[in-house]
């Protein structure tokens, strides 16, 4: 009899655990912390600063910002009323170009890291959209406002938006793809942005 | 006969006189009779920045609607703006406060969004941008040109 119960207890505590998914459980801000965490180690190993490692460096950052960044819904939103009348193609296309484009936007500033802090000051949830505000403290005491918009999915939580001083991306992009599109086409738009990826 | 007839012109001349001060008043006031038309939607800056009830909404530099009211809420500004009816604004759309050349007024700009998901009369736009002095060339400096 006491074996039995023994038994029934490990069986529950295997289904509540088992079945329960850690990610969901997570604040927004701790998952962004545990990807920001993730990249300024990756930044600051000086085993990967050796020249010849550069490359599996930028693979690594970028594979960081994969799990955390939602490219599909940034590129909904940058190209806005656009998106719907490309094609399932064009939109995949158009994903990796976007997702390549930030990235090469972006990995010669992160490359300049040199002991930033990231301070994180709250969050609001509202739904299954959330806003993590944080603030980026330099070695000159210079501090830079930052807000990640997030929105939940199955897995956690996934950045579809980045304010730094009250300043969007996604509208920064929108702006600028809507302009090209209206004056020129999309194929266009999609060749200047190879363009710029191809760049050096 | 002839006094009744002078009388009565003077006094049409007054109303006359009146209704078009009203007309002028509301038209030069931007106030609104008999009932709004459109809907309202809000939104929530984290900085207003300046704002006014009366401030124009703005979609793709033409004026749509107007600011009806400015409020606090959890150290936010809370913004009520009024639109037309016929425009439907997406649930990705982004408002950001504006300044009208470098030091001018400010208004209120919505970028479309892409998404199927109208906000319904009363909703609230999720995604915005506060005021930012120079915003653009931030915007360009922080997240570069293409």
């Amino acid at each position: 009899m006491r074996r039995i119960s023994l038994w029934q207890t490990i069986v529950f505590l295997l289904l509540a655990f088992g079945f329960s998914t850690p990610a969901l459980a997570q604040a927004p801000t701790e998952q962004i912390k545990e990807t920001t965490d993730k990249v300024i180690s990756i930044l600051t190993d000086p085993a990967l600063r050796e020249p010849d490692r550069t490359e599996e460096r930028r693979g690594l950052l970028r594979k960081a910002a994969d799990e955390r960044f939602d490219w599909e819904e940034m590129s909904r939103r940058a190209l806005a009323r656009h998106w719907a009348r490309r094609t399932d193609e064009e939109k995949r296309e158009f994903v990796s170009l976007f997702s390549d484009l930030l990235e090469r936007t972006y990995m010669d500033r992160i490359d300049g890291y040199s002991g930033e802090k990231v301070l994180y000051e709250g969050e609001t949830v509202d739904g299954d959209y959330g806003i993590v505000r944080a603030r980026i403290a330099t070695e000159t005491d210079a501090e830079i406002s930052a807000e990640y918009r997030v929105r939940r999915k199955e897995n956690g939580w996934f950045i579809y938006d980045v304010s730094i001083e009250g300043v969007s991306l996604v509208n920064n992009y929108r702006t600028q793809f809507n302009s090209i599109i209206l004056k020129s086409s999309y194929e266009k738009l999609v060749k200047r942005l190879k363009a710029k990826i191809a760049q050096d | 006969m002839k006094r009744f007839d002078l009388e009565l012109s003077v006094g049409l001349f007054i109303i006359l006189g009146i209704i078009c001060l009203g007309y002028l008043s509301i038209k030069l006031g931007r106030m609104e009779v008999l009932g709004n038309k459109g809907y309202e939607l809000s939104a929530l800056f984290s900085n207003g920045g300046g704002l006014k009830p009366g401030s124009s909404v703005v979609v793709a530099g033409v004026d749509v609607g107007r600011v009806k009211s400015i409020t606090l809420e959890d150290y936010q500004a809370r913004v009520v703006m009024n639109l037309p009816r016929g425009l439907r604004i997406q649930e990705d759309a982004i408002a950001s406060i504006k300044t009208k050349g470098l030091i001018g007024e400010k208004y209120i700009e919505i970028t479309p969004g892409g998404s199927e998901n109208i906000i319904s009369p009363g909703g609230r736009i999720r995604e915005t941008q506060p005021a930012v002095d120079l915003e653009e060339l931030i915007s360009n400096f922080v997240f570069g040109k293409i």
